[in-house]
This record gives structure tokens, C-alpha cells and sequence, in this order.
């Protein structure tokens, strides 16, 4: 349209050409003055000729750009009566759910896109997308359809992820090819927030500079500028002591909290729950936690029964929703069966046996209790260590034991079809510990065990190592690895216990080589002490030094050795709902015993999504059953589809908490900093986005210019004397 | 049948005031006009003495009562002139409608001369020019030469371009009796020839009168909208929008009257413009009038 109006321009230029045809012709006699007042007046006649012509030219073009009603943004951009093309991005992760005035950021943005979709122009067209660090295209089937993009955007609900706008920058990108029209918007509905634009910050650019050569951007604000959102998340629940979740206790659990706001915020309920049981919920109130504090809050649980368990830690009283429950599943048991596998048993003297100190650790009650206690110890000598063993045991540990029996000249070692096992038992989610002593041939552990046998060991084991007697080696706890279930001994009173054991002799630990080995603790001439290796679902733990007394007198520092079984076995024994806890965006992995019927996942909003059948089986591997979408926290269950309820294994999941590890909101200076260009910035509360196509329009000035332009051609017609 | 070109209400007026010679003019005969020669007439000059072969009837006797010599007295001698109307047939002469054609207005104007001239006995020639002579008339006094006059007028019609100051300048070598030259132009030629023209005319002693003849259009240019000038003496054609030269038009044609005006006034040759939109009784009863009014009787 503004090219047909721009084209009467053509008028003037063809009035000038046919006026310059319609001369009268007149004999004239004073030749001579007319020649000469031509002479004179020639290059002033043709610059007022030439200027009054662009003046009209100029008035004609402003018309015309004044009836097609251009706008100042996007090069595509049309004027308001011509239909859009529009494409709207939410930004769905929860930072979205803060509620920083009357209304949540999402329902404002809701109530923006709904008055943005009734300033329509007739036969537009919507296409909807969720975007939060992964994008969903949410319709509607037929974009032209408006009343479903209303509906649609009604029913846009949140996730527990994070913030990333790059999918959903470059899905809008691919959008717009789709439409037809050649006016075109893409509307980014908002918080702002820092992490959303920082996270792929080039390539948001370049994306949205493609968007601007052919669209119009406008980045929606749904935040209130004006008042900072009070945010405490429940970062964690942990278990404060060395207690192993078993049937029948009430343990208790730090519910770890933190201010990610910069306000403080008071009157914390914090609650705690397991399997939703609200009569068993404990609950504290903090009064004031301050902006970057983070606070255990310790709270008990009662666990009846044995199995996977969800515990859940809640808190209220502050703006944003998404981070203020947090599931954890923990698998509580009835008994936890432990074999330790002595490579120097002593019947007589059992004290002497390299399996006494640790034995003692696990099972710190007397005799008499033992029949009650939930931890139950076996402890065989290396040359009855079956595989069988290992079917029916938690945690296995290896004192001093011979990697075989050709080791030590009449010291029994392992059998091969132990370590066979053994290896089959770690990679399925079993523990194992191994201490050495004087039995251990390195060598032959590296061929059996090492890198060159069953791979079980964090590291290849070098020569030994002595120290004299009175330069011992000392432990330096300080070097303990983070994060690790360690790490409680750089903290006091664990640390000072730690530094207090002599160790008088060690086996060297070859670091290189076993990129999956990882040192937990060194020694204070760095040497490795303890180091880890994760296998599969299971977890292999190595002590350079030996589990008794023989080479050091750590079994006699029960600060130190004592927790360090403690938390080991913890540890250890945890792995077993390692893999049921989540972080929002993970994928959900079950390993079903069957593949003869589909499966299907129950989501914490209810709604079952179909799985299809497992995957995998052929060749011996596991069947697999995934499930990708988990955006939303809280506990998920597989199982068969169709069965009420669900019999398969549930799954916490934690929202993602880098949403709210920093809630800065980017400015508009420097979202455009960002970008290298000034988008069409607008605020969801605010009316101007009902009239902001028409406040893009050139119109009012391009009529103003029109009306001055026309101005100064009357004028200048008049001047030069003259009017068509 | 009576030559159109004399019209009564105009000569009526005309020949009341007459034509009177500012200057001495050379005539054969007796007449109205200051002749350079001295006669016997009644306005006394001087006094000479008597030769032999001097009319005695001239001899002063009262000078020879006082002094005993034999003086003569003379007398200025009055003589008819012959007047040398001038006329520009040139095709620049042929703007204007109607009356107000400078043509047109330059016949008329002649020919109202002529009668007058001729009616108080003086002699007219005429000289038709363009860029060279188209018609010569020799002087004469009788009657019949006012028709002559007039159809050769009527007859005339604007052929070629201007070459008034050659022409000008022959015409001064050509007519050796000094008498009235009445030059009718519109002086659209090179001014400076022109005024060469005019001054040999006067240097040889002829009174010269030019009426410049010109169009009000030509003066003031009143012309609008879109216009193809096209050069009536052939010089080619020029398009343009009038209004918007009209300024720098009129300070050239006002130069260009100026140095006419100063050019006559130098040369001591009467300048009379003569403005087509003006009747021609009115024109040439003011200018008659005018010219009596600063005659020397």
C-alpha cells in the first residue's frame, strides 16, 4: 500500500513534464531582454523549480507513507490495520510464579498476551511457545485460530526449570517462517531475568538479530521493577549425623534453606513430611533468615516402613512458590547387611584380625543388642568369600584381603569368581570399601582388581610406603575433596580427630592414568588417602592405609575412624535412591524386570503421560523405560500403563535451583547492550500494550512532517509566484 | 477612396498644431522655417557693407546718414524643410494586435506626419527600412504625395530583420539639405549603431526626432503561465514561465531604455516614446504640443 502511494509521486513529476508540453506559443519581438533575463535568472528559476518540485514530490511520498501508517520498528513492520503474523515465547521457568505485587509475573504476562491477541488485526495469526531452558510449542493447531491462543494462553502453566531464552528465541525464529504475512511480531513474555540472557548470550544475539531483520521484537516485562521478590529456597534435605535411614526411627534431617532474595524475610514456616503424611509433619518457624543466608533447619522424620520414601521440606511466607518444596526420596530399610571379607582373620585373638576395628565401627552396640540392631555384619575369611555372599549383602568390605590366593605364600586370597562378582555387584549399586595391609601385592591387586583386572580400583596401587617412627605421616583433612560425603571432616570437631592420626606406613596410589578415580583425602605430603571411583550405579571406596591397627592407630582415634565408617556406610548405602532423585529437565530411567506391556509416568500434577514399552534386552543389556519430560518438581512414578495405582519405582524431582540462585532482572539498557539493538520494550501491567502498534507508527510525525512540508511548498509556490 | 491610415480626428488635431522646425532647416523656397541663409525677410540679422552688384533697394539710409558708408541691411531668410520620415518595417514591428500592432501604429503615425507636413507646405520623403531600404519616396510638398506616402505605407509589410544603424548612417551621407528626419523604430537592434545612426544624422545637421516605438507588453511584461517565445526576426524560440523572469526582464529592458534615452539626449536627438496602447490622436497631439511648446517662435 505505501508502494502504491509512494508511486504518486509520479503525479508532480507527470505534471511537470506535461505542463513543460503546454506552452503557448507567442511571437515575440524583445528577444533580447528575454535572453538576457534568462541568462540572469536561469539557475535561481531552475533550483525553485527543482525544490518546488521535491517539496510536492516529498508531499505526495509523506502522504503515502501516512496512509500506509509505517511503524518505527522491525523492517517488515507494516501499519496497524494490515494482519500480524505473531509469535509469542513465555518464559515458563519459576521465576515466572514470583508474586511481586497483586499478581504473579505469570499471570501478568497471561493477561498481556490476551490483550495483545485482542489488538489484533483481522486475520492474524498466533503461534504459541513455552520456554524455560527447553521450549514447547503449544499451539494453536491453526494459528489463525485466536480463540484457542486465547484459551491455550490461559492455560499456560509453570516449570521447575530454569531460565535460558535461547530455545525459545530461535523456535520463534523458525515460527516466523511459517507465517504468511509480511508484518510479523515476536513477543517475548518475561522476567527479565539475568540468568535467562546470560547463559548463551552471543548466540541470543545473533538470533534475535536475524529476528529484527524480519520481524518486530518486543520483549514483554512482567516483573515489577519496582519491588524485589523475597525468595528462600529449600536448597536440601540431608541427614546432620551419620544416621542410616532403617524402619522404625525417627531420624532427623537438616532442611537446608536459603535467601536467594535481597531482602530478609521472616516468619519461615519450614515443615517436613514423609510420603505426603501431614499428621507426621514437623514443622519450625525461623524468624528472620537475611538475603545470601543459608540455615539448616533440622527437623525429624519418622519412618515406618521400609522402602524408597519421599521426604518432603517445605516452607512458606515468601514471593516465589517454584523453590519452596523440595522431595527427596530415601530408601529406609528394615536391615543393612554388610560383609566384610578379612584377609588376616584370628580366631583366637580377634582383636588381631584386620576386620576387628572396622566390624566394631558398624556396630557400635554391645553383644547383646546385636540381634536387634538393623545393621548386620558377616564376617568371612577370604577363602569362604563366595559369590553367594554378595547377592544378599548392602555394602561388601575387603580388610587386608589378597587380590588372590598366589599373592601370599598361605594366605588365601580372593576367588576369581568373587571378584567376577564382585565387579557385577558395583556396577548394580552395591558398596564396596577396600583396606589394605600387609597382605596386599600391589602388583596383583592392579592385575586383579586394577586397571588390568576386574577395574574396580579408583587407582592403581604403587610400592608402599614407610615412615619412620617419629615422622609419622599424617592425614590432612583439609584436602578432603568438595562436594563429598567427606567433607564434614574439614569442619571441626571431625577435622582435629582427622589430623590427629599417625599413619606409619601406606601403599602408594598411582593418580595418573584412571581418569574416573578421584582422591578424596591426601595426606599431608599429598599423598592419596582415601580416593573413590564411582562404577555404574555403585561406588568402590579405597583406604591407601590398612583398616586396623597394624599400620596406623587411626582405629584407636574413634572421633575419626568411627565417623568415617559412619559416613561411609552411609554413603554407601545411600546410592540406592541416588538414581530416584532428580533435578528438574533430567531424564527418568527405570530398568523394569519386563518389557511385555507399555509403561506409562505419573507426573506430580497427575496427569499420566505414556512411555511405550522398555527398550533395550537384547544381548544381556538392561531394559531401559525413560521419561524426558519432567519440568515440573515433585515425585514422579512409572509403572505399567493402565494399573491404578502405579506399582513402579518413584522419583523426586528437585526444581532446578539455579533459577533462583540469582533473581537480578536485566535491565532494558542493557537487554539492548545485550542485543546490539533497542527492541520494542513494553511492561505486562501497563495498558500500552494495547496501542503500542499505533504508537510504533510513523503517522502522527510523518503527518506533521506532511503538514510542514506542505507549508513551505505553499510558501515557496507563492515566492517563485506561481501556483499549478 | 482615402487611405485608411489618415484618419480626420487624428490630423484634425494635428494640423491645428502643425510641425514646426526646432532648428534652421535648408528649403528652396519661401516658407515658415529659420533658413541658415540670410535674406530679405522681416526679421532683421545685421549689417554688411554694400558690394557692386547688391540691390540698391537694401542700402540702409539711415546707417549712411550716420556714417556715410553704404551698409546693406539683412534679414533671416524663412524656407519651407523637407522632412525625412524614417519608418522601421522590420519583423520586430509586427507585435501587438490590432491597433496596438507597432506596425500598424508606426504607418499610422507617418502617415498622420506626412499629412501634417505636407498640409503646411513642407516637403515629406519617405524611407521604409528592414535590414536594408524597402521603399524611398523623394520629398515633395504637393497633396498627392500624402497618398503616394500613404499607399506606399499600406503596402509595406515587415519582411527581415533590423539594421537600423547602417542604414541610418548611409541615409546621413545621402541627404546633404539639412531638414527634419523623423525616425520610426523600435530600436530592437544593437543600441550603440543605432545611436551612431542618430548622431552622423544630427552631425550633418538634419534635426533628428526618434519615436521609439514599442508594446506596453514589451515595457512591462505582463505575461503568465507557460510560454513559447518565438523570436519574430527569426533568432529561434524559448520556452519558459514569464511571471518568473519578469523581474530580471524589466531591469533589462530599463537598461536598455536608458541608454536610449541618455544616448539621444548626448547626441541631442529628441527621444519620443511612443507606447502602442496610447491613441495615437492623444500621442501625437502631446508630442506636437510639446514640440510647440519649446519652438523657438
Amino acid at each position: 500500500m505505501m508502494l502504491l502511494g509512494a508511486a504518486a509521486i509520479a503525479v508532480p513529476l507527470a505534471l511537470h513534464f506535461f505542463y513543460r508540453a503546454r506552452y503557448r506559443p507567442l511571437p515575440w519581438a524583445a528577444m533580447t531582454f528575454l535572453k538576457q533575463a534568462i541568462e540572469q535568472t536561469s539557475r535561481r528559476l531552475r533550483f525553485q523549480e527543482i525544490l518546488l518540485l521535491l517539496l510536492r514530490c516529498t508531499v505526495l511520498l509523506l502522504l503515502a507513507f501516512a496512509i500506509a501508517r509505517p511503524t518505527f520498528s522491525g523492517s517488515t513492520a507494516a501499519g496497524r490495520g494490515e494482519s500480524v503474523d505473531a509469535v509469542f515465547v513465555f518464559d515458563t521457568s519459576y521465576s515466572m510464579g514470583a508474586r511481586d505485587g497483586e499478581k504473579s509475573r505469570i499471570e501478568r504476562a497471561k493477561e498481556a498476551a490476551l490483550t495483545a491477541i485482542e489488538n489484533l488485526p483481522p486475520r492474524s495469526t498466533v503461534q504459541i511457545f513455552s520456554c524455560a531452558d527447553r521450549v514447547a510449542a503449544l499451539g494453536p493447531i491453526s494459528p489463525g485460530n485466536l480463540d484457542q491462543a486465547r484459551q491455550i494462553v490461559e492455560s499456560i502453566a509453570l516449570s521447575s526449570l530454569t531460565t535460558d531464552l535461547l530455545p525459545g528465541i530461535t523456535e520463534a525464529h523458525s515460527a516466523l517462517e511459517r507465517g504468511a504475512g509480511t508484518n510479523k511480531e515476536v513477543y517475548i513474555f518475561t522476567d527479565m531475568q539475568k540468568l535467562g540472557w546470560d547463559r548463551q548470550a552471543a548466540a541470543i544475539r545473533a538470533k534475535c538479530d536475524e529476528i529484527k531483520q524480519r520481524a518486530t521484537l518486543l520483549l514483554v516485562r512482567c516483573g515489577n521493577p519496582e519491588r524485589p521478590v523475597r525468595n528462600v529456597s529449600v536448597v536440601d534435605i540431608s541427614s546432620p549425623g551419620v544416621e542410616i535411614p532403617h524402619s522404625g526411627t525417627r531420624i532427623p534431617f537438616a532442611v537446608l534453606i536459603r535467601n536467594t532474595g535481597k531482602e530478609p524475610v521472616r516468619n519461615v514456616a519450614v515443615a517436613l513430611e514423609v510420603d505426603g503424611k501431614s499428621l507426621e509433619k514437623e514443622g519450625e518457624v525461623i524468624e528472620v533468615i537475611n538475603p545470601g543466608e543459608t540455615l539448616p533447619v533440622t527437623l525429624t522424620a519418622k519412618l515406618d516402613a521400609a522402602g524408597p520414601r519421599v521426604v518432603t521440606a517445605t516452607i512458606t511466607n515468601d514471593d516465589l512458590p517454584g523453590d519452596n518444596r523440595l522431595d527427596k526420596i530415601i530408601v529406609v530399610r528394615d536391615q543393612l547387611r554388610v560383609v566384610i571379607v578379612d584377609g588376616s582373620p584370628d580366631t583366637r585373638d580377634p582383636k588381631e584380625a584386620s576386620s576387628h576395628y572396622i566390624r566394631n565401627a558398624i556396630l557400635p552396640v554391645s553383644s547383646g543388642d546385636l540381634d536387634n540392631y538393623f545393621v548386620r555384619v558377616t564376617v568371612v575369611p577370604a577363602d569362604e568369600a563366595g559369590p553367594g555372599l554378595l547377592g544378599v549383602c548392602d555394602v561388601c568390605i575387603l580388610a587386608n584381603v589378597p587380590a588372590s590366593s598366589a599373592d601370599r605364600p598361605g594366605i588365601p586370597g580372593l576367588s576369581k569368581e568373587f571378584v567376577d562378582r564382585l565387579g557385577e555387584y558395583v556396577k548394580n549399586g552395591g558398596g564396596l570399601l577396600i583396606g589394605l595391609g600387609d597382605n596386599i601385592v600391589p602388583a596383583r591387586y592392579n592385575q586383579v582388581l586394577g586397571s588390568t583386572g576386574a577395574n574396580l580400583l579408583p587407582f592403581d596401587l604403587e610400592d608402599a610406603i614407610v615412615a619412620t617412627a617419629d615422622k609419622p605421616f599424617k592425614i590432612a583433612p583439609d584436602t578432603t575433596d568438595t562436594p563429598s560425603y567427606l567433607e564434614r571432616f574439614k569442619d571441626e570437631p571431625f577435622r582435629t580427630v582427622m589430623a590427629d592420626v599417625d599413619v606409619m606406613k601406606l601403599i602408594g596410589i598411582k593418580t595418573t592414568g584412571s581418569p574416573n578415580g578421584r582422591v578424596l583425602m591426601r595426606m599431608t605430603d599429598q599423598k592419596p588417602f582415601l580416593s573413590s571411583r564411582v562404577i555404574g550405579e555403585g561406588e568402590v571406596i579405597l583406604v591407601a592405609g590398612s583398616l586396623d591397627a597394624r599400620w596406623s592407630n587411626w582405629p584407636a582415634k574413634a572421633g575419626s575412624y568411627l565417623s568415617f565408617a559412619r559416613m561411609t556406610l552411609q554413603h554407601l548405602t545411600g546410592k540406592a535412591a541416588r538414581g530416584a532423585n532428580r533435578v528438574a529437565g533430567d531424564t527418568l530411567i527405570w530398568n523394569p524386570t519386563e518389557a511385555t506391556k507399555p509403561f506409562a509416568v505419573r507426573q506430580p500434577d497427575g496427569k499420566r503421560v505414556k512411555l511405550g514399552r522398555a527398550t533395550g534386552g537384547e544381548g544381556g543389556k538392561k531394559l531401559t523405560v525413560t521419561a524426558t519430560d519432567t519440568s515440573l518438581a515433585g515425585v514422579y512414578q512409572i509403572g505399567i500403563e493402565g494399573e491404578e495405582p502405579l506399582s513402579g519405582p518413584r522419583f523426586a524431582v528437585a526444581p532446578d535451583l539455579r533459577e533462583t540462585d540469582d533473581l537480578t532482572s536485566m535491565t532494558d539498557g542493557e537487554v539492548e547492550q545485550l542485543l546490539g539493538f533497542k527492541p520494542v520494550f513494553l511492561q505486562a501491567n501497563e495498558p500500552g500494550i494495547a496501542n503500542e502498534r499505533s504508537k510504533r507508527e510513523w503517522t502522527v510525525w510523518v503527518l506533521l512532517a506532511l503538514f510542514f512540508f506542505a507549508v513551505g511548498e505553499s510558501f515557496w509556490a507563492w515566492y517563485c509566484g506561481k501556483a499549478w | 477612396m482615402p487611405s485608411t491610415l489618415l484618419q480626420p480626428d487624428i490630423l484634425a488635431r494635428a494640423e491645428a498644431l502643425g510641425v514646426m522646425a526646432k532648428q534652421v532647416v535648408e528649403g528652396l523656397r519661401v516658407g515658415d522655417h529659420k533658413s541658415p541663409y540670410r535674406g530679405f525677410s522681416v526679421e532683421f540679422v545685421q549689417h554688411r557693407e554694400y558690394v557692386p552688384g547688391d540691390d540698391i533697394r537694401h542700402i540702409d539710409w539711415k546707417s549712411y546718414g550716420r556714417s556715410e558708408r553704404y551698409t546693406i541691411k539683412q534679414y533671416e531668410q524663412e524656407t519651407n524643410f523637407t522632412a525625412h520620415i524614417v519608418a522601421d518595417t522590420s519583423n520586430s514591428m509586427r507585435y501587438g494586435e490590432g491597433l496596438q500592432n507597432k506596425h500598424e501604429y508606426a504607418k499610422l503615425l507617418a502617415a498622420s506626419l506626412t499629412y501634417v507636413i505636407v498640409k503646411q507646405r513642407d516637403a515629406v520623403s519617405l524611407r521604409l527600412f528592414d535590414s536594408d531600404w524597402r521603399a524611398e519616396l523623394p520629398g515633395s510638398s504637393q497633396m498627392r504625395h500624402v497618398n503616394v506616402v500613404c499607399k506606399t505605407l499600406e503596402e509595406a509589410k515587415p519582411a527581415d530583420k533590423t539594421g537600423t544603424g547602417a542604414l541610418l548612417e548611409q541615409l546621413a551621407e545621402r541627404v546633404s539639405r539639412r531638414g527634419i528626419v523623423f525616425v520610426i523604430t523600435d530600436g530592437f537592434d544593437d543600441v550603440e549603431p543605432m545611436l551612431k545612426g542618430l548622431r552622423h544624422l544630427r552631425f550633418r545637421g538634419h534635426e533628428v526626432v526618434l519615436f521609439h516605438v514599442l508594446h506596453r507588453d514589451e515595457i512591462e511584461f505582463p505575461l503568465d503561465g507557460n510560454v513559447r517565445f518565438i523570436d519574430l526576426e527569426g533568432i529561434g524560440q524559448l520556452m519558459t514561465r514569464p511571471h518568473m523572469l519578469r523581474p530580471a526582464y524589466l531591469r533589462a529592458v530599463q537598461e536598455y531604455l536608458k541608454a536610449m534615452e541618455k544616448g539621444c539626449d548626448v547626441g541631442r536627438v529628441e527621444y519620443v516614446r511612443m507606447v502602442t496602447d496610447k491613441p495615437m490622436q492623444a500621442a501625437l497631439g502631446d508630442y506636437l504640443v510639446k514640440r510647440l511648446q519649446i519652438s523657438p517662435r
